[in-house]
C-alpha cells in the first residue's frame, strides 16, 4: 500500500528542524519588532504570549496531530474526515500556491543584495553620480542612497501599479536562482529537505548572535533596547493590540497552509508530536523576541544623531570635541534657547531624533529589512562582511519558509492519483517551473505593488477562515473522542484538559473574533490604498 | 620712510581686512573637520597651519592663473572659529585692494584640490570649501558587474548539484528495475523445479503479488 512506501524523515530531529525552519521566517525579523514598538514595547509581550497559549499552540498541535494520523497532505486529510471537506484542503493548497508565487521574490532580492555586497564600496552606501558628473543623481539625493538602491536599482519601480515595463534582468536571474535552489532542496522530497533543514534552521541563530554582540557595542543600542522594552501598559486597553497579537502568532506559526500537515504526514506513527509542537511554538516566539532585541540594538539613534551633530557643528561653528553623539540632543535644546533666530533657520533640516518617530516611518516589512538594516550596515566598519552575513541569514530564513510552502503544495498534489504516478523529481520540477514563470511578474517595474497586494491580502484573511474550518472539522466532525483515541495510540497518552478546552472552545472562538474584526476592518477601511514611489516628487505618496 | 611704509602697510592691511568678511562677494568659507578625519592623530589648528593654508592656496592660484605671481599676503583670512572654519578672499597681486573673481578662485581650487587636501592630510569631505563641489571621481564601471560573477558561480554549483542528484536517482532506478528483473527470473526457475512435487503455496514468496 502506498502508506508503507511513504517517504519518512530520517529522524524526529529533522521533522522538528523542518517545522522550526518553516515557522521562523522573515516575519519574525521584520514584523514582530514593529508590532512590539507600536503596541507598547515590553507590554506587548503580554497579549502575545497569552495568544500563543490560547490559540497558537493548540492549533499548531492540532495540525501536526491530524497530519501524523492521516499521513496524507491537506486535501487527502480532510477528504478522509469527510469527502465534502476536501475543499478545506484545496483552499490550503491555493493559499500555499499564492505564497509560493510571491514569497520567492523576497529571496531574489536577498540574493541581489548578497551578490552586490562583494564590492569595495557597498552600492547602497553612496549615491551614484549623474551623467554630468556634477553631483549625485537627483532622485537619490532627494531620498537616500539606501532607498534609491532599493527602489531604483533593485526594483526599478514604476510610478503606479498600472505602469508596466519589461522584466528586470537582474531580478529575473536572482528569481531563477532562488527557484533552482528551492528545486534542489525539494527534488527528492523529504529525503533532501530533511538534510537541508539542519542548516537553514540553525544558521540564522548563529548570525543573530553575532549581530547581537555587534549591536550592543554600537552607540545608542542601550537606548534602543530600553525604549523597546519599557512597557506602556495603556496600549493593552486598545483592542487592536490584542487582535494584532492574535494575528501575529497565527501567521508566524504558518498555520492553515497545509505545510504542517504535510510535514507531519511524513512522520513515524509514534512520533511525539505534542512535545514537538510545544517546542516549535516556544522557539518561534523566543526567536521573535530575540530578533527584535537585535533590531532595536542595531537601529538605535546613531544615524540621526550623527546628522544632527554635524548640522549643529557647521551652523554654529562649535569645536568638534564639544558636541559628541551623547550630548548632541542636549546641545539642540541649549542652542535653541541661546540663538533662537539662527536655530530657526535650520529647524526644518533638523530631524527630531525621536526613536518613536524614526520607527513610525513604516519600518516593517521590506522597508525594515532592505532599507533600514542595510543603512545600519553601511555605518559599521567592515560593512561588506556584515552585509554578507545579514543577507545570507535573510536567505536562510526565506528559504526555510519556502521549503514549507512548496511542500504544502506538492504533498497534497501527490494525494491525487494523477500526480502520484509521476516521479518526485518531475512533479517538483513542474511546480517550481510554474511558480517561477508566474513569479516573473513580480520582477517587473510595477512588481513591488503587486507584491504588496499579495502580501497584504493574498494569504491573510483566507487563512483565518481555513484554520477555523480546520479546527471545527477536526474537533466536531472528526470528533474529539476519536482524536483523543488517535493521540493515545500515537503518543501514548490522551490530551489533558488544557488541550481539550483550547481545541473545543477557546481557539475556535478566538478565531471567530479575529475574523469578525477583519471583516469589520475591511468594510470600514474603504478602498484600499498603496504607497507609490514617485520619481520626480518627494519620497512617497498615497495613491488610491 | 619707515613711517610711510608702515603707514601704507597699515592701510593696506586695514583695507584687506575690510575686503574679507563673512558672506564676502568673492570670498569662500572653509571648514576643516580634523577630529573626524584624523581622530587621535589630529593636529591642533594654529597660526602655522593657517600659514600653510595661505601658502597652499597661493600655490593653487599661481598654478591655475598663469602669469600672476600670488604671494601669501594675497590670501586674506578672517573670522576664524573654534569649529576650525574661516572665510578667505584672494586679492590681486597687482592691486591689493582688488579682489580676484570667485570663478577664478574656484577653478584654481578645483585644479589643485588634491594637493591642498594632501597638504593637510584631509579629504574632500573633511576639508570643505563651502560652495565649491569637489570634482567627483569617475564612477568605477565594470565590464561585467561583480554581482553577475558571484551569481554565475553560485548558479553553476547549484545546477551541477541538481544534475548529479537527478543522474544518481535515474541510475538507482535503472539498477532497481534490473534487480527486480533478475529476481523474477529466479522466482521462475524456483517454481519450475517444483514441477515434480506438489507446489506448497505457503512457501512461495507472496508479498510481491498481494497488496496489503
Amino acid at each position: 500500500m502506498e502508506k508503507d512506501s511513504r517517504p519518512k524523515w530520517d529522524n524526529p530531529t529533522q521533522f522538528l528542524l523542518a517545522c522550526v525552519s518553516y515557522a521562523i521566517g522573515l516575519g519574525n525579523v521584520w514584523r514582530f519588532p514593529y508590532l512590539c514598538q507600536m503596541h507598547g514595547g515590553g507590554g506587548f509581550l503580554i497579549p502575545y504570549l497569552l495568544m500563543l497559549f490560547l490559540e497558537g499552540l493548540p492549533l499548531f498541535c492540532l495540525e501536526l496531530g491530524i497530519g501524523q494520523k492521516m499521513r496524507q497532505g491537506s486535501v487527502g486529510t480532510f477528504s478522509s474526515i469527510n469527502p465534502y471537506l476536501g475543499g478545506v484542503g484545496l483552499a490550503s493548497v491555493m493559499t500555499s500556491l499564492y505564497l509560493c508565487l510571491y514569497y520567492n521574490i523576497i529571496n531574489a532580492w536577498s540574493f541581489w543584495y548578497l551578490f552586490n555586497s562583494f564590492q569595495s564600496v557597498l552600492p547602497w552606501a553612496e549615491c551614484p553620480i549623474n551623467t554630468n558628473r556634477t553631483g549625485p543623481v537627483e532622485e537619490c539625493e532627494r531620498s537616500s542612497p539606501t532607498q534609491y538602491f532599493f527602489f531604483r536599482e533593485t526594483l526599478d519601480i514604476s510610478s503606479s501599479i498600472e505602469v508596466n515595463g519589461g522584466v528586470h534582468t537582474g531580478q529575473a536571474l536572482c528569481l531563477l536562482l532562488a527557484w533552482v535552489i528551492t528545486y534542489l532542496f525539494v527534488v527528492k522530497g523529504v529525503k533532501s529537505t530533511g538534510k537541508v533543514v539542519y542548516f537553514t534552521a540553525t544558521f540564522p541563530y548563529f548570525v543573530l548572535v553575532i549581530y547581537l554582540i555587534r549591536g550592543v557595542t554600537l552607540h545608542g543600542a542601550a537606548n534602543g533596547i530600553k525604549y523597546m522594552f519599557t512597557p506602556k501598559l495603556e496600549q493593552l486597553a486598545n483592542p487592536t493590540t490584542w487582535i494584532n497579537a492574535a494575528t501575529q502568532i497565527f501567521f508566524s506559526l504558518g498555520l492553515g497552509f497545509g505545510s504542517l500537515i504535510a510535514f507531519a504526514s511524513y512522520n513515524e506513527y509514534n512520533n511525539n508530536f505534542e512535545r514537538q509542537a510545544i517546542a516549535v511554538s516556544l522557539i518561534n516566539s523566543g526567536t521573535s523576541i530575540f530578533a527584535s532585541i537585535v533590531t532595536f540594538a542595531i537601529y538605535g539613534f546613531k544615524r540621526c544623531v550623527c546628522v544632527t551633530r554635524l548640522l549643529l557643528l557647521n551652523t554654529f561653528d562649535i569645536a568638534e570635541d564639544n558636541i559628541t553623539l551623547d550630548t548632541a540632543l542636549d546641545w539642540v535644546r541649549e542652542l535653541n534657547m541661546t540663538y533662537p533666530e539662527k536655530f530657526a533657520e535650520i529647524a526644518d533640516q533638523l530631524q527630531t531624533c525621536d526613536l518613536e518617530k524614526e520607527l513610525d516611518t513604516a519600518v516593517e516589512g521590506t522597508g525594515l529589512a532592505f532599507i533600514v538594516y542595510s543603512e545600519a550596515i553601511t555605518n559599521m566598519p567592515l560593512s561588506q562582511l556584515w552585509s554578507v552575513l545579514y543577507f545570507f541569514m535573510l536567505l536562510m530564513l526565506g528559504m526555510g519558509s519556502m521549503l514549507g510552502n512548496i511542500t504544502g503544495v506538492i504533498t497534497p498534489l501527490r494525494d491525487f492519483k494523477f500526480f502520484s504516478k509521476m516521479s518526485n523529481e518531475l512533479l517538483n520540477g513542474i511546480v517550481c517551473l510554474f511558480c517561477f514563470l508566474l513569479g516573473l511578474g513580480f520582477s517587473t517595474p510595477s512588481g513591488n505593488y503587486w507584491f504588496t497586494m499579495f502580501n497584504d491580502y493574498g494569504a491573510s484573511f483566507s487563512l483565518l477562515f481555513i484554520v477555523f474550518f480546520e479546527s471545527i472539522a477536526i474537533v466536531y466532525i472528526y470528533g474529539m473522542k476519536r482524536f483523543e483515541k488517535d493521540m493515545e495510540d500515537m503518543v501514548g497518552h490522551r490530551p489533558n484538559w488544557y488541550w481539550k478546552i483550547m481545541w473545543k472552545v477557546v481557539s475556535p472562538l478566538l478565531l471567530l473574533v479575529v475574523i469578525t474584526f477583519y471583516i469589520v476592518g475591511y468594510i470600514q477601511g474603504g478602498t484600499p490604498t498603496y504607497h507609490a514611489w514617485k520619481k520626480d516628487f518627494d519620497i512617497k505618496l498615497h495613491i488610491v | 620712510m619707515w613711517k610711510n611704509t608702515f603707514f601704507l602697510f597699515f592701510i593696506l592691511s586695514a583695507c584687506a581686512e575690510e575686503l574679507c568678511k563673512p558672506d564676502a562677494s568673492n570670498g569662500y568659507k572653509v571648514r576643516l573637520s580634523l577630529k573626524t578625519a584624523l581622530g587621535d592623530d589630529a593636529y591642533t589648528w594654529n597660526k602655522n597651519e593657517m600659514f600653510l593654508f595661505q601658502s597652499t592656496l597661493a600655490f593653487a592660484m599661481r598654478t591655475s592663473h598663469t602669469g600672476q605671481s600670488y604671494e601669501i599676503s594675497n590670501i586674506v583670512v578672517c573670522n576664524e572659529t573654534d569649529r576650525v572654519s574661516f572665510w578667505f578672499v584672494v586679492t590681486s597681486p597687482g592691486n591689493p585692494t582688488e579682489l580676484v573673481e570667485n570663478y577664478i578662485v574656484e577653478e584654481a581650487i578645483r585644479k589643485s584640490r588634491h594637493r591642498i587636501n594632501s597638504a593637510f592630510l584631509l579629504t574632500d569631505k573633511t576639508l570643505e570649501f563651502v560652495g565649491i563641489l569637489p570634482t567627483l571621481a569617475t564612477p568605477v564601471s565594470y565590464d561585467t558587474p561583480p554581482w553577475l560573477i558571484v551569481f554565475g558561480v553560485l548558479m553553476g554549483i547549484i545546477v551541477a548539484g541538481i544534475i548529479v542528484l537527478l543522474a544518481s536517482s535515474i541510475v538507482k532506478r535503472k539498477r532497481k528495475t534490473r534487480r527486480t528483473d533478475e529476481e523474477e527470473a529466479d522466482e521462475e526457475t524456483r517454481v519450475k523445479t517444483m514441477d515434480n512435487g506438489v507446489y506448497n503455496m505457503s512457501f512461495s514468496v507472496e508479498d510481491k503479488l498481494t497488496q496489503m
